[in-house]
């Protein structure tokens, strides 16, 4: 997938929706900018709701979830 | 009498209109149409209007013949609903939650939506937001940039003022317009199509 440079952003899929909901609720006490979106249909067709967030903030949002959720897969999107 | 109509380039459900407007005054009718849709409505009037539906394919044109069966009289009453698929639609958010059940899950599922209208194909020609709706036109909802981007889009935003005064939070709104009910229920009564999550 090719990206234009301010367009590229990455993805993290969760294990469940509960798993998502509990992400949200961690990322929401930190100032870290981020979106719910559902699972891009290129990604997978299964119904569901990921975390999308700027390239960059990747570590913060592995550092900030460590122990608390676990994330399936962080994939590349924009 | 008869009657021929150019309705060619003309938007659904205008074709069938002006079909149905000249049944009173003409027992043939020649029309000229360009999209199969056109053709289906105006064969379903005649079907229900007592006339004889006969066409023929001329180029990327249907050239279509009408003829009032006998003994029939045309009513130009009866109820006919024109059937177009490229209707625009109204959204309405009457709640911040999509769905009744667990509220968190109601939530996620209501931010997810508002994302995925900005993507729609047929894009909505209105969103209108209501009771706890309202809340996801607040500032610091999750979903600002997608309300942002329907607005760039052209979709317009009504958000009811009754509401954003109950939730008090008229500061915290960016984009949209604050509306009343007298548009709210205008805007429902004259959607083509309404979208309710």
């Amino acid at each position: 997938m090719i990206c234009e440079d301010e367009d590229e952003h990455f993805v993290a899929l969760f294990f469940s929706v509960s798993h998502v909901m509990k992400a949200e609720k961690i990322l929401q006490k930190s100032d870290i900018p981020f979106k719910m979106i559902p699972v891009p249909k290129t990604i997978s067709t299964d119904c569901g709701v990921c975390i999308k967030f700027e390239m960059q903030l990747v570590e913060r949002i592995r550092s900030l979830l460590d122990g608390a959720v676990e994330i399936k897969e962080i994939i590349r999107y924009c | 009498m008869k009657t021929i109509i150019d309705a060619r380039g003309l938007a659904c459900p205008q074709p069938v209109i002006l079909v149905k407007n000249n049944m009173k005054d003409f027992s043939e009718i020649e029309v000229l149409v360009d999209n199969e849709t056109a053709l289906e409505n105006i064969k379903r009037l005649a079907g229900s209007s007592g006339y004889n539906f006969s066409y023929e394919k001329s180029g990327d044109s249907f050239r279509i013949n009408l003829i009032r069966e006998n003994n029939q009289t045309s009513s130009g009453e009866e109820a006919f609903s024109p059937s177009c698929p490229g209707v625009k639609s109204v959204v309405v958010i009457s709640s911040d939650m999509m769905g009744n059940g667990d509220v968190d899950l109601g939530r996620l599922l209501m931010k997810a939506f508002i994302h995925t209208v900005t993507t729609l194909e047929n894009f909505p020609e209105k969103i209108i937001f209501y009771n706890s709706g309202v809340l996801l036109t607040a500032d610091g909802s999750g979903v600002n940039d997608d309300i942002d981007l329907l607005a760039e889009k052209g979709c317009e935003i009504l958000i009811c003022g009754t509401c954003v005064n109950y939730y008090n939070i008229k500061d915290k709104i960016k984009t949209g317009t604050i509306s009343n009910m007298y548009d709210i229920a205008n805007s429902m009564n004259s959607a083509g199509r309404i979208m309710k999550p």
